[in-house]
């Protein structure tokens, strides 16, 4: 113990220096190798973790979507065939149609109702009354989101669901569907099984950007007779544009992926009428086996979402 | 209210406190909280139907679905735990693993990150953020094919190690912006007193980071305990089963037994209620007081 001392000393100051941006001669690239290797041993655990379950996965992902390869037989290069197959292939271009109209009302619902409900929230005189509404709105998301589906499923049954039941009590028994099992409605019902649209981060996030604007703006704008509306308009809106914009990608990050409400409601039926393209790849690849064509279109999605998201924010960036 | 003012000047008689209901009136404030309760009650409903049905036998369901009915009863939840709480006891294994591992891992990843400098470090960081970009959907299928060839489908290493792998990016890059903002003197003053890296790094950095890990490990249960895909292709026997996937293995064994299928759904619930009620507060406290836009 006694012995090390003066070694641990020189290290301690040695690293102090390097903190502080100290350096005496500057070493070789090796040596700041050799001299770092405890810190590269730490880095150990999280890149064995992520080579394997996260690197790893991503690229042959790709790799696979170049290949025939399907479950139990030896796979072989075809180029872009899967791509070429996909873009003549009705049921993807029905489920990119759909995925587009999910990912279109999710980002107006989702951009919209919150920023609603949070300027209520913000506008209301007292605080305790805020931080309640504030609390009361993010409490939904302890509902699994599998028990929040299986609940509309309920909702949505033919024979026993609440909706139907609803119907009936209000004295409109003929306005009773089998909501997910009629092809030119189950789409719709899917929509609205997020009724009523207030995402608890969404309003948070909104709130947060209220917040965030300066006593002395509205304070002048009341002087100068500034309606609620003008204020909204012209102050408001303005100054949480990058919290829209946030809440903006958030939607489309999420209704672009999001396939857990197709495939447990309907499994993409009636007749392919709610399928979206992730669940499609999922099927292909787990029902049929097709692993190939399956990462094809995982490929794609990705593309595009990454696209989307890079194009919104290019946007956004020279408005503002 | 201690003195009602007018807006002239003049005292108003103070017995009826009539100011504190005439301001509320006429700020608006009336008709905020009429729709924000409107928007409650909408929230709240598929989860007070749920509950209301969870206590009706099958003739009280056929009776009357959608009121309260009397008596109400609470055997169901009996029936319901039977089927639902090892499926709940699964989860908590499954998502305390996973959490303790991203948090112990990544706390220390963040902080050799966020502390110290050496060859490579930009290049390896980038490449932790470029992950947060990639969606988990892209790796479902190879993810699925890796684990199968590691042998580790239908077992609880198929969705824990992956789960870390995942949440790693996320808790690194919010950890790594703490650690770089605690003061460099609490650090050297360690070191001069001969700690070493990892003393430092356990006796220092750790506690005093307490709140923000807590952060961290409540957003890695939420996304864990939630999960239903990847169990969905990696888990095949029932007794493996996480609650998401468990809810609808009870759903098609219970189906059209509504009282005892509702039941399950609530004791599923109760779980991420208990998680919240403790940290409610951390949550809504983070997202509201970091400036979050882009």
């Amino acid at each position: 113990m006694a012995q090390s001392q003066p070694v641990k000393m020189r290290a301690a100051v040695e690293s102090v220096n390097e903190v502080r941006g100290i350096t005496r001669r500057e070493p070789t690239l090796w040596r700041r190798i050799v001299r770092a290797r405890f810190y590269y041993l730490m880095l150990v655990p999280c890149f064995a973790l992520l080579l394997t379950f996260s690197y790893y996965p991503a690229f042959s992902a790709v790799y696979n979507s170049f290949f025939v390869f399907d479950y139990g037989l030896p796979s072989h290069f075809i180029g872009l065939a899967n791509f070429t197959e996909l873009f003549g292939d009705p049921i993807f271009l029905g489920a990119l149609w759909h995925v587009f109209e999910l990912t279109v009302f999710g980002v107006i619902t989702g951009v919209t109702v919150p920023l609603a409900v949070a300027e209520w929230i913000f506008r209301l005189r007292s605080q305790r009354a805020q931080y309640i509404y504030r609390i009361l709105m993010i409490w939904p998301a302890v509902v699994p989101e599998v028990v929040g589906l299986l609940i509309w499923q309920f909702i949505y049954d033919p024979d026993s669901g609440a909706l139907n039941s609803f119907l009936q009590a209000i004295g409109h028994p003929e306005w009773a569907q089998a909501w997910l099992a009629n092809p030119d409605l189950a789409l719709y019902a899917l929509m609205f099984s997020a009724f009523p649209f207030v995402g608890g981060a969404a309003v948070l996030i909104y709130l947060a950007g209220l917040q965030g604007i300066s006593k002395e703006i509205f304070d002048a704008a009341a002087i100068d007779g500034a309606s609620a509306r003008r204020r909204f308009w012209s102050i408001d809106l303005p100054l949480i544009r990058g919290q829209i914009k946030l809440n903006m990608v958030l939607a489309i990050l999420t209704g672009m992926q999001a396939f857990i409400g197709s495939l447990l409601l309907t499994n993409g039926g009636p007749l392919n009428a709610t399928n979206v393209p992730i669940l499609y790849m999922y099927q292909e690849a787990f029902t049929y086996g097709r692993f190939g064509y399956a990462s094809a279109i995982g490929v794609l999605v990705f593309l595009a979402v990454f696209l989307l998201t890079f194009v919104n924010l290019k946007v956004m960036r020279e408005k503002s | 209210m201690a003195i009602g003012a007018h807006p002239t000047g003049t005292p108003v008689p103070l017995r009826r406190s009539p100011g504190a209901v005439a301001k509320f009136l006429r700020s608006g404030d009336w008709w905020r909280h009429l729709l924000l309760i409107i928007v409650c009650i909408f929230l709240f409903i598929p989860m007070a139907l749920t509950i209301v049905i969870s206590t009706k036998t099958i003739s009280q369901f056929n009776v009357a679905p959608l009121s309260v009915t009397f008596p109400m009863h609470w055997d169901n939840y009996v029936t319901a735990g039977q089927f639902v709480a090892h499926y709940i006891f699964n989860s908590i294994i499954i998502s305390g693993v996973t959490c303790l591992g991203v948090l112990l891992v990544g706390s220390l990843t963040a902080y050799v990150f966020a502390r110290f400098t050496f060859p490579g470090k930009t290049f390896m960081y980038q490449g932790i953020l470029v992950l947060l970009m990639i969606p988990p959907i892209l790796t479902l299928v190879p993810a699925f094919l890796l684990v199968k060839n590691l042998n580790l489908l239908n077992t609880w290493g198929a969705l824990i190690l992956p789960y870390m792998a995942f949440g790693l990016a996320f808790a690194i890059f919010i950890l790594r912006t703490f650690y770089e903002g605690m003061p460099e003197e609490l650090f050297e003053a360690a070191r001069i007193d001969g700690a070493s890296e990892l003393t430092v790094f356990f006796r220092i950095a750790a506690p005093l980071s307490k709140s923000i890990l807590g952060v961290v490990a409540v957003l890695n249960i939420l996304g864990t305990w939630n999960n239903y895909v990847w169990p969905l292709v990696t888990i095949q026997s029932d007794n493996l089963f996480p609650l998401a996937l468990g809810l609808t293995a009870y759903r098609q064994a219970y189906y059209t037994l509504w009282g005892p299928l509702m039941a399950g759904y609530v004791i599923g619930t109760i779980p991420l209620i208990i998680l919240f009620a403790f940290t409610s507060k951390l949550f809504v406290d983070g997202l509201s007081g970091g400036a979050l836009k882009l």
